[in-house]
């Protein structure tokens, strides 16, 4: 199956490399078979990367100890689940996996537009052929997953051999989350070549108008939506993993996850300018470019070593290979534009520095600053290295430090920006739109600090959420309470009502929504708590409201590991609420130790208990105990980012319904008899 | 209008009243002390020990064989009375200066901490500069005279819906 695997890349490579040069080709001629037959190659291409994944898969679940990639990543007691996951949890397979999930992509564009846009499609899918070809490259001449064991020989020929057993899977990977996280974030940064395709063939192209971004638009909310989820999941794996009691630790390979996304949300946002007023076109394009560009960086700094992180694949020379193809993308991304700038430039005015759309350049500019902050940060100890020879730290409280403040100025925005129309607003659209939430969130800034709120950041933070909140909230009362008006329906059914009727909009203000719950959640972190005992059986610990009575041990032998825990009761007010059960598990396989946290967890405060070992001086075990005040309200807050998300990516209610009734003949458009101020004054999106 | 105005100056009047709360000095123990420095710190940097590269203070999962004595050492630094200053010399001296959890705000680590304002500052100017361009620019009819025949603004509109409606999948 290994040989079948290793053919399937192969020719999935020539396939790749006809695609990519038949398509340039096809640009040139305009032949309509060549055209085809390009796009075919392009879904021969994804088919055959199918193939390969499924057929390294195989190797797994038949415990092919042949094979070296599976001996480094499997055993045989491993379950079914986790055996899944060990395609992605090294170098080599997970490269093919991103060669899948590009692939799923590829396919999916290829197919959804096989009949549409004829002028534009053979420059996407040359694009799309060339980001192929690189991760097909590697896939079969730099880190194959396909290859087998060999030892030398007596006459020092290489003879293939099998091993009884794999190395095993990395304990810190053998978490449910880590079967869902990696696909998460890779389907993020794979997806976001299809926006880089399409942006950058649109402008190879001088493709009229906006079309590009009408096409794209779907698509950049599904790899941003993904990238989200990646992100969260990641963090939420940290966090019942690692033990430390955090969930964000700023490392490189978190951080290379976030550029992109923040790039990616620039984009979702500035792009709402290029299609509703016709600005901001060179501004768009390069947040495309920019992003795909983070997508590959973001690779290249976790696998080639150049930044330590805890999260990063092994040090190997494939680095070399990433800045090779980043040097590419960014010579073609700039000949692109300097030869066809001409084609961005805007079409409109700004009327009022007061309007929607200032507050997107500004949203853009601290979202840009933020990124790029992030990334000098990243990179500092490198060129402080490379420059003075001293390398130096750039962890945590610096990250904080410049980012926190970018934060809450983003969230002030998050409120402020919805609120304005296009073009210019009035005073007393100000007063009307500003007045409530803004007073509504400074009394609750008030009663906070009657509750004990000390910490600056958390409190203003706080502010900034009740402002934001009321804001949304208000933006759904109104428009409920004109459709109850008229329909006579709850206002529950209302909001639903309105919200399907404009989901872009709504959907967003659900997506924003979702990040004031995340930003709650995080401003809980000033207010952690942490305490460490060693503990006998019977003796009990107190933190925060909790008594935690020790009530004694147990070791749980389960087929890939041995599980040692603690039974630990939480009483509160002297009541048994809970047992929690932490443990530190020794896998025999690689011997390997890892740990499994037990978490109480309340929309109030996290009780995450770890078995943090045995003492070294009195030899009792070693109970750490956090308290970890709102930490739910972030993965609830993921949840409510990704149901907004999905419900902008549906069509709105009434344009179908128009549709279905009425046909609109080509001359007679929906917006027949509307002035463009009119329907921008609607204030949509 | 009055109400708008009663209610701002309200909330204003609560904001300022409670200033002096947020100033109020929470108490500090010994251990939060040491939990403080320790967040300064990165987890065996410069030894081969732990590669994990975490905060000192987080860096407590299992597995980790350097935190815990870099721990201690740092608790009874703390509990003999050492100043800050001089515990966190120690341990540069120790590790280098990589074992700060921040750059050193001296020489060519200044640079870290002056880049994300200047980063700023110059996308604050150049947003500046994009919106003063913006607003002194004609207006899209003005701009098409003399360039041959003009696409009026319903023309447009026009065109732009239909290809709304026909991308919209």
């Amino acid at each position: 199956m290994d040989i079948f695997g290793s053919f399937a890349l192969a020719l999935a490579f020539v396939c790749a490399v006809y695609a990519f040069g038949g398509g340039i080709a096809a640009i040139f001629t305009r032949h309509p078979l060549l055209i085809k037959s390009t796009r075919q190659a392009g879904m021969a291409t994804c088919a055959l990367i199918f193939l390969a994944t499924f057929s390294l898969e195989y190797l797994f679940f038949s415990d092919n100890f042949a094979n070296a990639y599976v001996v480094a990543h499997s055993n045989r007691d491993l379950s079914t689940f986790y055996k899944v996951a060990a395609l992605w949890s090294g170098q080599e397979g997970s490269l093919l996996f991103w060669s899948f999930l590009l692939a799923v992509y590829v396919l999916s564009v290829l197919i959804t537009y096989r009949n549409k846009n004829g002028e534009l499609m053979p420059y996407v899918g040359v694009v799309m052929a060339g980001v192929q070809i690189f991760f097909l490259t590697l896939n079969n001449f730099v880190a194959s997953p396909f290859k087998a064991l060999a030892s030398p020989g007596a006459d020092g020929v290489l003879n293939y051999v099998a091993r009884a057993d794999g190395s095993g899977l990395n304990p810190l990977l053998q978490y449910p989350e880590m079967v869902i996280h990696p696909p998460n974030l890779y389907s993020g940064y794979t997806g976001f070549t299809i926006p880089f395709a399409f942006a950058l063939g649109a402008l190879l192209a001088r493709y009229p108008g906006e079309k590009w971004i009408h096409l794209t638009r779907k698509w950049t909310m599904i790899a941003w939506m993904f990238q989200s989820m990646g992100i969260l999941l990641g963090a939420h794996w940290a966090y019942a993993v690692l033990g430390w009691g955090g969930y964000w630790g700023w490392d490189p390979v978190e951080n290379a996850s976030f550029l992109p996304w923040l790039t990616g949300t620039a984009f979702l946002h500035s792009v709402m300018m290029q299609e509703k007023r016709g600005m901001m076109k060179v501004w768009n394009v390069w947040l495309v470019f920019c992003t795909f560009l983070l997508c590959i960086l973001g690779t290249f700094l976790t696998r080639s070593g150049i930044v330590s992180s805890v999260h990063a694949f092994a040090q190997s020379s494939i680095g070399s290979w990433f800045v090779g193809f980043l040097v590419v993308i960014i010579s073609v991304c700039l000949g692109a534009y300097l030869k066809n700038r001409d084609y961005l430039k805007s079409e409109n005015q700004l009327d009022s520095i007061v309007s929607r759309e200032s507050s997107f350049l500004f949203n853009n500019l601290i979202l840009l600053v933020s990124c790029v902050a992030i990334l000098s940060g990243t990179l500092f100890p490198v060129f402080s290295e490379w420059i003075t020879g001293n390398r130096i730290s750039v962890g945590a409280p610096f990250f904080n430090k410049v980012n926190i403040p970018i934060g809450l100025l983003l969230l002030f925005l998050t409120g402020v920006g919805p609120l304005l129309a296009w073009r210019k607003t009035s005073t007393e659209s100000m007063k009307r739109n500003f007045g409530w939430p803004l007073g509504i969130g400074l009394i609750a800034g008030v009663i906070a600090l009657v509750f004990g709120f000390r910490e600056i950041y958390s409190w203003v933070c706080l502010i900034l959420c009740v402002f934001v909140a009321s804001t949304v909230g208000l933006e759904f009362y109104r428009g409920a309470k004109v459709i109850r008006a008229r329909s006579g329906a709850t206002y529950l059914a209302s909001a639903v009502d309105l919200t399907m009727r404009n989901t872009r909009r709504y959907g967003g203000y659900i997506v924003h929504m979702g990040m004031v719950f995340v930003f709650i959640g995080l401003s809980g972190a000033a207010f952690n708590r942490d305490l460490q005992k060693d503990m006998q059986v019977g003796q009990t610990m107190q933190i925060g409201p909790y008594s935690l009575l020790l009530q004694g041990f147990d070791s749980r032998p389960e087929k890939n590991y041995t599980a040692q825990r603690m039974l630990v009761e939480v009483l509160r007010d002297k009541k048994p609420i809970m047992m929690l059960y932490p443990e530190k598990r020794h896998f025999s396989t690689n011997e390997q130790n890892g740990t499994m946290v037990a978490i109480y967890s309340t929309l109030k405060q996290d009780l995450y208990v770890v078995y943090a070992g045995d003492s070294p001086d009195t030899q009792l075990p070693v109970l750490h105990a956090y308290l970890n005040p709102l930490v739910k309200w972030i993965w609830l807050g993921g949840a409510v980012v990704v149901l907004g998300t999905l419900v902008a990516m549906l069509p709105n209610r009434r344009a179908v319904l128009v549709l279905a009734g009425a046909p609109q003949p080509a001359a007679q458009p929906l917006t027949h008899g509307l002035t463009p101020s009119a329907t921008l004054r609607d204030g949509h999106d | 209008m009055t109400r708008f105005r009663a209610c701002v100056a309200f909330s204003v009047f609560l904001l300022i009243a409670a200033v002096p709360l947020i100033t109020t000095p929470a108490g500090a123990q010994q251990t939060d002390h040491a939990k403080q420095l320790g967040g300064k710190l990165i987890c065996g940097v410069g030894t081969t020990i732990c590669s994990c590269k975490q905060i000192l203070t987080q860096c407590n999962h299992v597995g980790c064989m350097n935190s815990g004595m870099m721990l201690k050492t740092l608790d009874a630094k703390v509990a003999n009375g050492d100043p800050d200053e001089s515990i966190l010399q120690g341990f540069v001296l120790e590790f280098g200066t990589a074992v700060l959890a921040e750059p050193p705000k001296t020489g060519f680590s200044l640079l870290a901490w002056w880049l994300p304002s200047i980063y700023l500052v110059l996308g604050t100017v150049l947003v500046i500069f994009v919106i003063s361009r913006w607003r002194k620019r004609p207006g899209p009819q003005a701009a098409t005279a003399g360039r041959g025949p003009a696409i009026s603004a319903e023309l447009l509109e026009r065109a732009r819906a239909q290809a709304s409606r026909e991308t919209q999948d």
